[in-house]
């Protein structure tokens, strides 16, 4: 049989941002916003958090520095007169600590809602005009309203970040990067469970403490270690209290 | 236009002035329904058929509501009662890509009002009436081609008085071309001075200045519904006939606006209003079609509607803004008019940005406040506090047990910062939800599970009143 000539050569199509090698991670041509972690940003597709797409964050506990992760990103965000918005937030926001982190106060949108979390999501990426939309669903938000989130997500300028629990990892997700947090020692232990590329084979300790212990200020308490990648090591599951 | 301009019909009806039909509708037209027989004669053929007296008022107002909505077009436009409207779109053919479009853009909107329009368009107001009168749609662009269209127009087009109609029949001439040949002096003579005049103005040869129709200075607008709506919903396709009308006279005034209300006539007489506030002076049809149906989904009628209402309470100066060069518009509606639907769609209180206060006490030094109002910067922005702050506070303190003199929270707590001493508040102590005066040590502390937490220790024992995330 004759070898068909191909409709189009190998070399367009990997050329493709939504194609890649199973060796190497995926260069996104959309633009992506650097976290503010060298190593972290080496890890994730195109060199840092995706816009136009879903990302999804599974934390095991909260308050182990999980937001401070995204806090370079959104005060990057903020300071080029960008919305943020955060969509059923489980604490009331603490304006001075949003606005020491960089973030403007009067362009971050606090929206409260229980039931209707995934239309607002929706409705706020489809609009164009946020620059970030955090949310914190409640577990029985179900696969088709993810999907629509990641369509309403995709080729729009959002940085869309969905909080849920870490027992949901074993679920399937149509986001495209899927992140878990752990508390770990000193430092926040972060393993990306899922990204377009090759999979991650070890997780990343980041220093959470020295965001909040920041230079010259009182931080003769706490001395956090220094940015280093470590071996896959998170802690297993303690019994919750 | 008699006929479309009245709101509870239904095919197959007609009109009647003076015992005769004035029009029917096309139902009736088939079973042989012709202007200028006898009601009985019309009931005789269609025992169904439903009868209306003419109501000139109401066809004015109905006239005026498409004038309205015309502005869009063009802002020279003037009223030819009864039934036609005159648009001067030779200035703005080349706004809306040419001749055809434009027209075309016109049928198809007079379609959405409910209305079906014949049209001419010809050098001068007559010619574009008689065009239109006589149906087919002639576009003439100069006066070569208007003056051919003119000619085989018949004579009955000129609405002339019957006695001048019948004289010209009677003379044997069918059409206007044949009465253009004949010297006008005799004419002049034979027919009386109107109907040269009027010749001589649509051949373009007398100057023919129309009056402009003034477009009000307040909007208001009604609408009678064909049957009686149950469900809100049903609502929106006639709210749009109406928002489209408000579109059109902003346009015109170059305005937009910020308020507007929907006023709902139920069948017993009373009203409801559905209040519409934009976050931002606005006049774009589709985004009040979007806010409305926010409205309207939300909405429960007490009664059946009969009749809607719009008014523009609250109108602000548009500027002029420009069109991209390019195609960059972002897509989308925007940050502010989404703002704007989840707070219709959630309620007002649960679509709130923060401020900052300049308050020692945590739990005051956050305000909520609009998003959607613009107060500027806020007032404690210069000096960022120099210890650490948790992103989340409890909205209300959480006392936390003891053990062994150390306070437990999943587990015993690690304090891991010094002392931050946050005392006063005496101006607000004794007042109700106020925070009042506090006496509190602030510190940082770390569980054996990882969680940073902010933690006090007042009189009363050990507090939990912030989450480091």
């Amino acid at each position: 049989m004759n070898a068909l000539p191909l409709p189009v050569a190998l070399a367009d199509v990997l050329a493709r941002g939504d194609v890649w090698r199973g060796d190497t991670l995926a260069s996104l041509p959309e633009a992506t916003i650097p976290s503010g972690y060298p190593e972290l940003d080496a890890e994730l597709p195109g060199g840092g958090w995706p816009r136009g797409g879903l990302s999804e964050f599974l934390v095991e506990r909260s308050s182990v520095g999980e937001l401070s992760l995204l806090l370079p990103a959104l005060a990057c965000l903020s300071r080029a007169d960008g919305w943020l918005a955060l969509v059923a937030p489980p604490w009331l926001p603490h304006a001075p600590a949003w606005a020491a982190a960089g973030v403007v106060p009067e362009r971050l949108v606090i929206v409260r809602t229980e039931r209707e979390v995934a239309w607002s999501v929706e409705q706020l990426l489809l609009c164009g005009g946020f620059a970030a939309v955090l949310a914190w669903p409640d577990e029985r938000i179900d696969a088709r309203a993810l999907r629509r989130l990641q369509v309403a997500a995709e080729g729009r300028p959002a940085l869309a970040c969905l909080w849920r629990g870490a027992g949901v990892a074993e679920q399937p997700s149509p986001a495209p990067l899927r992140v878990a947090l752990a508390a770990d020692e000193q430092a926040l232990a972060v393993r990306i469970l899922k990204r377009r590329g090759r999979p991650a084979s070890r997780s990343l300790c980041l220093p959470f403490s020295s965001s909040l212990f920041r230079p010259g200020r009182s931080s003769r308490v706490v001395a956090g270690p220094a940015l280093s990648v470590l071996a896959d090591r998170i802690p297993a599951a303690a019994p919750a209290a | 236009m008699p006929i479309e301009s009245l709101p509870l019909r239904q095919p197959p009806s007609a009109v009647v002035a003076q015992g005769r039909v004035w029009l029917g509708d096309a139902v009736a037209g088939e079973a042989g329904v012709c202007p200028g027989q006898k009601l009985a004669t019309a009931l005789g053929l269609v025992p169904g058929l439903t009868v209306f007296e003419r109501d000139k008022q109401r066809e004015r107002l109905a006239l005026e509501g498409l004038a309205g909505w015309a502005g869009r077009f063009t802002p020279n436009l003037s009223l030819a009662p009864p039934d036609e409207i005159l648009l001067d779109i030779g200035g703005c053919l080349r706004l809306f890509g040419g001749l055809e479009a434009i027209t075309s853009a016109i049928v198809a909107g007079c379609h959405e009002q409910g209305y079906t329009p014949q049209l001419g368009v010809a050098p001068t107001a007559l010619g574009a009436r008689w065009l239109a009168r006589a149906g087919g749609g002639a576009l003439c662009a100069d006066m070569e081609s208007l003056s051919a269209a003119l000619a085989v127009l018949p004579c009955p087009v000129t609405r002339w008085p019957p006695e001048v109609l019948a004289r010209l029949e009677s003379f044997g001439l069918g059409h206007l071309g044949e009465l253009r040949a004949l010297p006008g002096a005799g004419l002049r003579r034979r027919l009386g001075n109107g109907p040269v005049d009027d010749l001589s103005r649509a051949w373009g040869e007398l100057p023919d200045p129309q009056k402009a129709f003034v477009f009000p200075e307040q909007f208001a607008a009604g609408l009678e519904l064909p049957s009686r709506v149950e469900h809100a919903e049903a609502l929106i396709f006639a709210g749009q006939r109406l928002f489209s009308t408000l579109a059109g006279w902003l346009h015109v005034r170059q305005q937009r606006v910020r308020r507007c209300t929907l006023h709902l006539v139920h069948d017993d007489g009373a009203w409801s209003a559905v209040p519409l506030h934009f976050a931002e002076a606005s006049a774009e049809e589709g985004r009040f079609l979007r806010l409305l149906r926010e409205h309207l989904g939300r909405l429960t009628l007490r009664a059946p509607v009969e009749a809607l209402r719009l008014q523009a309470d609250e109108l602000a100066d548009r500027p002029a803004d420009s069109a991209h060069l390019f195609e960059q518009a972002p897509s989308g509606e925007g940050a502010l008019a989404c703002l704007e639907r989840l707070r219709a769609r959630l309620g007002e209180p649960s679509v709130r940005a923060l401020a900052l206060v300049a308050d020692y006490r945590p739990e005051c030094a956050t305000r909520e406040q609009d998003p959607l109002r613009d107060t500027g910067p806020s007032t404690a922005g210069e000096a960022p506090p120099d210890r650490p702050r948790p992103l989340w506070l409890l909205p209300h303190p959480q006392p936390l047990h003891e053990s062994r003199g150390g306070p437990l929270w999943h587990g015993p707590l690690r304090l891991v910062s010094t002392p931050e001493r946050l005392e006063s508040g005496w101006w607000d102590a004794g007042e109700r939800q106020a925070t009042g005066d506090v006496r509190r040590d602030y510190f940082v502390a770390r569980n054996p599970l990882g969680q940073w937490v902010w933690i006090f220790r007042s009189a009363e024992g050990w507090f939990l009143h912030g989450l480091f995330a």
